[in-house]
């Protein structure tokens, strides 16, 4: 049993790009085993540093065997060049092809012989296809080379039982050797295996297993954090990232002036995390505190590295005091007009056009969330000042929430403030949503006003493009209803939306944005539910009469109706329908000129009583008010009607000799499949 | 390695005649300023139209660049109008590049064994230009001192071969190597004048006159003649007389920006026009050079 060791050197591939080439040639070479049946180490692993990317895989045979087989090749009355083909690609001659009779035919066959191949041979042979697969997610060409790679490539190391692999890829040589010096690239050495090269850069400090960086850098940080009282945020992209930009952590624990802790923390921790990669602090009571951690790529002997970073925070954070203690006492108020002159959007108006329609859309909807209409409309008109604030142009991803803090000194109502801090999100699936109804209007109405603004001027996404996340705008609206358990007529709210924007002078085709909105977030609805992991069949079905108005409704029903399918109720529901529907669908005709309902007066039987009483009782539960909220109460009373219709089944022949009799026992059972459906479509759900 | 002990800070002056010494010895042509207002040292011609076609090009070379938006009256520590980049160019990019850029560290006192130097993700693109390149900006204990780039696009038009190309920020280079916290405290000679001495009072005339005095009117129309005039060198096949007007055209749109007179619609629109410009002038340069 022998292992494969790959190394390819490289100069620093950024982050993302190092995980995702793991993941790459971790797949192509498990199925390069698998497709050429060699056994294999299936818990192998891929490493990576910034500038190594390596694969190693052991317990691999040193040979295989390929059995003897008889391979199929065209049929004997296929043109010559079939043959010709067939010959070539099996490496073989005319002499060693035989005819062979199937049970399609006449057909040329080849047997193929046993033999035995070197694994070091097939790796030789496949290794550079295998590398060519990868795909980067962004890679770039140097120097006069044709090769794309994440960053230039500079040597690839490939061993197999301890002897170097030889082979090309593109302008680089396999051998046995790599670089020591990630820096200046001066000096090689010779590896014949995994082990002594792992330890060869474990005692120069180096660890090649992220995962090993990623154990070191959590330990010393605890270390720290428990000594000092303190915690860190929970945030796996950042580690993940800072794990895959060093080869040698080393934690060093620094701090900055306490007096910038006066400044809205988010800023601080924008600061730290996004643009330069160090872990904030928090105390116990999750105050930020003026303590973080830098993570250096070198052992910080002589203090430099501390130092540096610490005045480097400094100067940053002294620019965001800078902008903050300015921005902070302009008055909200008096700037609103001055968004006359920032541009919301080409064909949009600016932002105080947009602020204005805002207002008007977000009043309405104060009615419906019964919250102060004057409230909403201040929290409207100040909500997109902070856009001309330094603080935004300097952190535009701080939007809103600068804005929040803003107001909050400014004295606003507190309501207001969160609204306003809020007004973004939830921005996608993965976001924070907001709670408050104050927020929820504000964010609402935002979104509408973007969503049927970028719908008037025919901005749609189409399948590939969507350069202004309007579907995640959307499915982030979807979200806003959803999951808040809003009932709103979003129709009509469209429809108001267009109104507003036609007495600015737009000229939107109310109808036609209406339809064309509600099916884009009826499919986002759809797309929701699909995350949620709700069956595809289930949301077909909800989704397929659904008027934009019930989108909670339905959401919810997807939901009952998932959770139950497996359950006694939705079982049994479903069966009763699919026994009902299965005969109407054979008997169509007769469905075309149904009237609708049974006539009891051609009863002829108990049975057929019985089940039209008990349809009959459904529906009056249905119509009773508030009954339609108990999603499950309801499933529990259809599925309830199992007996009446059992009974029915077995006693009663629904093909009676006489038509008008027939007629009548499927209008019984098109009755209860119409009172179904009027709770869901079943016809679509797979039983 | 023990670093040699420095006697005294490296002065400003001193930073860049050591930058120039180094880049020359290897091998690059030490090139003056372009005499052109131009927002980084990528858009010298040395760059840009060098960059494209097939001849190898090794130059060097300081240029000053403006950026109106960026000044603060000289307010600021940290931000200025007007500041000094270091400019490496190298067609095609040489194996060793990243040992000639540390060692070119070393030479203005900064020892790669001492800080914590990291090559960090950032992928460049210059919308006016049509230019894109990936590569990493440089930090040096958290620093960012240098964008370090291969060009993988110029003018719209693919690099082969690629070149690459190292920028230095020479102020927050020296602010790093004098250990100061203020780009105005910087030492420029060993008679100890100061960045303060030199550039404050630029720095707040400047701002004056990006922000507040700058005639709009009459830009916007320098804007439109300067794109005409391009556009008829174009015609004319002279590659460079028109990529002066473009990096006009460029400066000119930079001041209007600053002024705030450019909305979001109609800044996408002038960057557009000036990718125009830069393309067909870079089509131009190309076919001069077959």
């Amino acid at each position: 049993m022998s292992e494969l060791f790959v190394e390819l050197f490289s100069e620093e591939i950024p982050a993302r790009l190092q995980i995702n080439a793991r993941n790459e040639l971790k797949k192509y070479i498990k199925s390069f085993f698998i497709d050429n049946q060699i056994k294999f180490n299936e818990n192998f692993k891929v490493y990576s540093t910034p500038n190594r990317l390596v694969l190693h895989v052991d317990k691999i045979p040193n040979e295989i065997k390929l059995n003897a087989e008889e391979i199929k090749g065209p049929n004997v009355n296929a043109p010559e060049k079939a043959l010709e083909g067939f010959i070539r690609s099996n490496d073989t001659i005319l002499e060693k092809i035989f005819k062979k009779n199937t049970e399609k035919g006449e057909f040329y066959f080849f047997k193929k012989e046993s033999k035995k191949i070197k694994v070091s041979d097939l790796l030789e042979k496949n290794l550079s296809e295998i590398l060519k697969k990868i795909a980067w997610n962004k890679s770039m060409k140097w120097a006069n080379y044709d090769l794309y790679w994440g960053r230039p490539l500079k040597s690839i190391l490939a061993i197999f039982n301890k002897k170097p692999l030889n082979f090309d890829f593109k302008h680089i040589n396999s051998s046995n050797k790599t670089f020591i010096d990630k820096s200046l690239e001066e000096s090689m050495k010779i590896f014949n295996d995994f082990n002594s090269y792992l330890k060869f850069f474990k005692q120069k400090g180096i660890l090649i297993d992220q995962d090993l960086r990623k154990k070191l850098i959590q330990t010393k940080i605890n270390e720290i954090i428990n000594k000092k009282n303190l915690k860190i945020e929970q945030n796996d992209g950042l580690i993940d990232e800072i794990v895959n930009i060093v080869e040698k952590p080393a934690v060093i624990f620094c701090d900055f002036d306490k007096k910038f802790l006066n400044i809205p923390s988010e800023i601080l921790i924008t600061t730290m995390q996004n643009h330069q990669k160090y872990l904030p602090t928090f105390d116990k009571k999750n105050n930020l505190t003026h303590n973080f951690f830098v993570v250096s790529d070198i052992k910080d002997t002589k203090g430099f590295v501390k130092l540096g970073n610490e005045r480097v925070i400094e100067a940053r954070l002294s620019d965001a005091e800078f902008f903050w203690e300015k921005n902070k006492t302009q008055n909200l108020v008096k700037q609103v007009d001055k968004l006359k002159n920032i541009n919301y959007f080409k064909g949009l108006g600016s932002y105080f056009d947009k602020i204005q329609r805002m207002r008007k859309l977000s009043s309405l909807i104060s009615d419906d969330f019964l919250i102060s209409k004057e409230k909403i409309e201040i929290a409207s008109s100040i909500c997109k000042v902070d856009l001309m604030s330094d603080l935004v142009g300097e952190f535009p991803e701080l939007q809103g929430i600068v804005g929040g803090h803003f107001a909050k000194f400014q004295g606003f109502d507190k309501e207001v403030c969160l609204a306003v801090s809020e007004q973004y999100l939830p921005n996608g699936m993965e976001s924070k949503l907001p709670k408050k109804m104050y927020s929820v209007a504000l964010s609402l109405s935002d979104k509408l006003d973007s969503l049927v603004g970028f719908f008037g001027i025919n901005l749609k996404p189409t399948s590939s493009k969507d350069p202004y996340a309007i579907r995640r705008m959307a499915t982030s609206l979807v979200r806003l209803i959803v999951e808040n358990e809003i009932k709103t007529k979003l129709k009509d709210l469209i429809a108001y939306t267009c109104s507003v924007y036609n007495d600015q002078g737009y000229e939107f085709d109310t109808k036609k944005i209406q339809n064309e909105l509600s099916n884009f977030i009826i499919e986002r609805l759809k797309n929701y539910l699909k995350e949620k992991k709700i069956r595809q069949d289930i949301i077909e079905s909800s989704t397929l009469f659904l008027g934009l108005d019930d989108l909670l409704k339905s959401y919810k029903k997807s939901l009952c109706l998932n959770k139950n399918i497996k359950k006694e109720i939705g079982f049994e529901t479903i069966a009763v329908y699919k026994r009902c529907s299965n005969i109407l669908n054979s008997e169509e005709k007769i469905s075309i000129d149904s009237l609708g309902f049974a006539d009891p007066g051609l009863f002829k039987n108990d049975y057929e009583k019985k089940l039209y009483k008990k349809i009959n009782d459904i529906r009056k539960y249905f119509l009773s008010a508030g009954k339609d909220e108990n999603h499950e109460e309801s499933l529990k009373i259809l599925s309830s009607i199992k007996n009446q219709v059992n009974d029915f089944f077995d006693n009663v022949i629904v093909n009676d000799e006489d038509i008008i009799i027939k007629k009548n026992r499927l209008e019984l059972l098109n009755m209860l499949c119409k009172t179904f459906d009027n709770y869901f479509n079943f016809s679509k759900i797979d039983a | 390695m023990v670093s040699k002990i420095k006697k005294k800070t490296l002065s400003f002056q001193d930073t860049i005649f050591n930058l120039q010494k180094y880049w020359s010895k290897k091998g690059c042509v030490i090139l003056q300023p372009y005499d052109l207002e131009v927002g980084a040292g990528t858009f010298h011609p040395a760059t840009t139209l060098r960059s494209l076609g097939p001849k190898p090009w090794k130059t060097a070379y300081v240029q000053p660049s403006r950026r109106p938006t960026d000044g603060r009256y000289g307010d600021n520590p940290n931000r200025l109008q007007h500041y000094y980049q270091f400019q490496v160019l190298i067609k095609p990019s040489p194996k060793e590049i990243k040992k000639m850029y540390l060692n070119s560290l070393s030479s203005i006192g900064v020892n790669h064994e001492e800080h914590d130097i990291r090559f960090v993700e950032d992928d460049w693109e210059s919308p006016t230009l049509g230019a894109a390149g990936l590569g990493w900006e440089v930090w040096c204990d958290g620093m960012e001192v240098t964008q370090f780039t291969y060009f993988q696009q110029m003018a719209g038009v693919e690099c082969k071969p690629v070149s690459v190309e190292i920028t230095y920020g020479l102020e927050r280079l020296c602010m790093f190597i004098q250990n100061k916290k203020s780009v105005f405290d910087l030492i420029w000679n060993d008679e100890g004048i100061t960045y303060k001495d030199i550039f404050h009072q630029s720095e707040k005339e400047f701002s004056a006159y990006n922000f507040e005095y700058a005639n709009t009117d009459n830009l916007f129309k320098i804007f439109d003649m300067l794109e005409e005039e391009t556009k008829l060198l174009v015609e004319k096949q002279i590659s460079l007389p028109a990529y002066d007007q473009c990096l006009k055209c460029s400066h000119v749109f930079n001041i209007l920006d600053a002024r705030g007179v450019i909305s979001v619609a109609q800044r996408a629109e002038y960057i557009a026009r000036i990718r125009e410009l830069s393309k067909s002038i870079g089509k131009v340069w190309i076919e001069s050079q077959s």
